[in-house]
């Protein structure tokens, strides 16, 4: 799991989101809203890879064929016990294979470490105040689950057998 | 009973060091009690009136001597002495202090036992047929598909903050003692006619502010993709289910407001897992597991079906006390020379479904001496032994008078099912306890009430149901109005058993009364039925027959405070 502290002074994450009126023309390392996206991207280039913010009402599958130029797909808890960008996190992963990176913004509080990881998140922007290394420890409490997730797709009876 | 594995052992250990972790955070002031408590409700630690409430599972109603020995050391270390049995099987504690409830988290991994997803806008404890495994009518055993779907649920990280709470009921049997047409998610266990095993499947049933009975989803779904299927369904509700109105937020509101295309969006997603999502085909159970879960509740080895019958005067003429307790407290098993036995925990001076570390004692004792060591908890709040012999029926007597279980009212008036109400839970309307007390000692002629014959009264203390009123053939809701309790009155509901009929919420008889006029309606409403009702009428056919006029009007003559109102 990667932490990106936006309040460090050492700060290397550069994904940011951007004004309407600086999305001009395609630049590197760009997050756009899903209603940016759409605006744009038909002209934007393959080869330059993008980042998309999704509000967590929208469906995933619609984003299927962009998928390959999506270097980055951040998703939103406007309230933390708010799950619903869990399961979209889940099917880009285990439906859409998407193999970029997805992070998890807004209010993303440690103790919901485990489930971002399981349902397929790879980084978290933790909600001001929240501490990583408890963070980290809530990573570390169960060895292994029951049901199959992102990480490891075989329920516990599957591996069993295998 | 189920078995735990060194895994399950391991995994309900890591659950309470998780949540000691998450309550030093909360205690040391990092993790914020707003916070904290969607977290420690999902271990099933409510804030209460009063003090913490703890709602230990018990998963399908299961439960061990040794298990509820240990409930009754708590309830004797950490508690005042007693535990509350509830309508979904679990039991709880009302007096554990927060800081104690990590340590009770321990005490109860030392005998398999948690709080995990016994609250929260989760999937829930899933609740079975208290004669699972025994039925002399069941068709297939539930529990080990109990099993396999509570593995599969619990710590599930995509569906573990829903937009509300998600109960699933399973019955594997001709009658329905789950009332699975109540639930999020209603599964019966039928075979079809090539004689293969599967589930007809009911979505979007609930009680709360606005009752509504399951849809059947599909008539036959093949056992082992249930785990897919109930992904797809829940998948759809977390996607789609409103967020917006607590009470708008249950599966029910969105199978309603979507009808048909509910159904087919929860088509179009099972077609989708099972066609290539990484992972979704594994979650088909194979039979090798079922078999694994299976061998867990296979007939016990002791048990030897017995020839020749029953005869409760086989020592002279029984008692009539006996008799009765036989007719009402003691049922058909599946193994020819036993019985099942209910120790009602329906009798004055404990509210519906308490009992106190003594009784769990006696109860445990008696357990192990005539019944394998094993117990059921009812939904109806009272407990079961499962493997009784014929022989032993007249001992049984005895020691469940001793300690307290012997009132033959199963079934009866008295055998009502009350939440705790507003003298325990925060979120109660109103109390639910006094008025149960006022009903049981009011209605405490055994002639009088084995004359009245079947009838479920449901109390619930609030909208929230716990008390299951809209499926009593006499429902009690409590209420508030400016600050004051009231109850509304409803009859003719049912939860969807042979007896009562087909589920269907209760009707709400007339404006809601005073505390203190409650126990008047209900005798009001027995009497309207004793006077018109046909030769061996049940209650809640004489109500469907003559409509809920009659009662309204004779218990309108009891209103005394809300003369003016009515």
């Amino acid at each position: 799991m990667k932490f990106i502290d936006r309040h460090s002074a050492d700060a290397t994450d550069t994904w940011l989101l951007q004004p309407d009126s600086e999305i001009a023309g395609p630049a590197p390392r760009r997050l756009l809203t899903l209603v940016q996206w759409q605006a744009v991207r038909t002209a934007w280039p393959t080869t330059v890879p993008v980042g998309v913010l999704l509000p967590n009402t929208a469906d995933v599958e619609a984003l299927a064929d962009d998928l390959p130029r999506i270097a980055l797909i951040a998703l939103e808890f406007p309230k933390w016990v708010d799950g619903r960008a869990y399961s979209q996190a889940h099917v880009l992963r285990a439906r859409l294979h998407f193999a970029g990176e997805i992070r998890a913004t807004g209010e993303v509080l440690v103790d919901m470490m485990p489930l971002l990881q399981r349902t397929g998140f790879d980084a978290v922007v933790l909600r001001e105040g929240e501490r990583q290394a408890s963070a980290e420890r809530a990573l570390g409490f169960f060895p292994e689950y029951y049901q199959g997730d992102v990480l490891q797709p075989l329920p516990r009876f599957a591996r069993q057998a295998a | 009973m189920y078995q735990y594995t060194g895994f399950d052992r391991q995994f309900v250990r890591a659950r309470a060091a998780q949540f000691r972790d998450q309550l030093e955070r909360n205690l040391a002031g990092e993790l914020s009690d707003d916070e904290f408590r969607p977290l420690r409700l999902q271990n099933g630690w409510y804030i209460q009136r009063h003090a913490p409430m703890l709602r230990v599972a018990i998963p399908y109603g299961e439960l061990a001597s040794r298990q509820l020995r240990q409930l009754a050391r708590m309830a004797r270390e950490l508690d005042r002495g007693f535990l509350h049995f509830t309508t979904r099987q679990n039991a709880q504690f009302n007096w554990i202090p927060l800081e104690k409830s990590a340590d009770a988290m321990d005490l109860l991994a030392d005998v398999d036992m948690h709080g995990i997803q016994t609250s929260g806008n989760c999937i829930r404890n899933i609740t079975s047929d208290v004669m699972a495994g025994i039925a002399p009518d069941e068709i297939i055993d539930p529990r080990p598909y109990c099993e396999i779907l509570r593995q599969w649920s619990t710590l599930q990280p995509e569906f573990a903050f829903l937009p509300r709470k998600f109960k699933i009921a399973v019955s594997g049997a001709v009658e329905d003692r789950a009332a699975i047409a109540w639930h999020d998610i209603g599964l019966q266990l039928v075979k079809n006619e090539a004689g293969e095993i599967g589930f007809k499947v009911l979505v979007g049933g609930g009680m709360g502010r606005t009752p509504v009975i399951g849809t059947v989803a599909t008539e036959f779904l093949p056992w082992n993709q249930i785990l897919v299927y109930i992904e797809a369904v829940v998948r759809v509700y977390n996607r789609f289910g409103r967020r917006d109105n607590a009470y708008k937020a249950r599966i029910k509101i969105l199978v309603k407001a979507e009808g048909q295309r509910f159904f087919d969006q929860v088509d179009a997603e099972f077609a989708k897992i099972l066609g290539g999502d990484v992972g979704g085909g594994a979650h088909i159970v194979p039979q090798a597991e079922f078999d694994r879960v299976a061998a867990c509740f296979t007939r016990p080895d002791k048990i030897h079906p017995a020839i020749g019958g029953f005869d409760p005067h086989r020592t002279g003429a029984a008692p009539v006390a006996f008799l009765r307790w036989l007719d009402r407290n003691v049922h058909a098993h599946q193994v020819a020379g036993y019985r099942a036995v209910t120790l009602s925990l329906k009798r004055p001076g404990l509210p519906p479904g308490d009992v106190t570390a003594e009784q769990m004692e006696a109860a445990a004792t008696m357990s192990d001496r005539y019944s394998l060591g094993e117990l059921r908890v009812s939904h109806d709040q009272n407990l079961l032994l499962p493997w009784v012999r014929e022989a032993d029926l007249r001992a049984v007597w005895h020691a469940a008078q001793e300690a307290g279980f012997a009132t033959p009212n199963i079934g009866l008036l008295t055998d009502m099912i009350a939440c705790p109400g507003g003298d325990l839970c925060a979120l109660a309307n109103a109390r639910s306890l006094p008025i149960a007390a006022a009903i049981t000692e009011q209605f405490d002629d055994l002639d009088a009430l084995l004359d009245l014959g079947d009838i479920d009264l449901h109390i619930s203390g609030c909208m929230n149901s716990c008390g299951h009123h809209h499926t009593g053939h006499i429902g009690i809701l409590g209420i508030d109005k400016d600050g004051a309790e009231w109850y509304q009155v409803s009859v003719g509901g049912s939860d969807g058993s042979t007896l009562s009929g087909a589920a269907v919420p209760a009707k709400v008889i007339g404006p809601s009364f005073a505390a203190e006029e409650v126990p008047g309606v209900v005798q009001a409403l027995i009497e309207t039925y004793r006077a018109q009702r046909a030769a061996n009428e049940r209650f809640v056919d004489t109500a469907r027959r003559i409509g809920i006029a009659p009662f309204r009007q004779a218990t309108d003559l009891v209103r005394r405070e809300t003369a003016v109102a009515a």
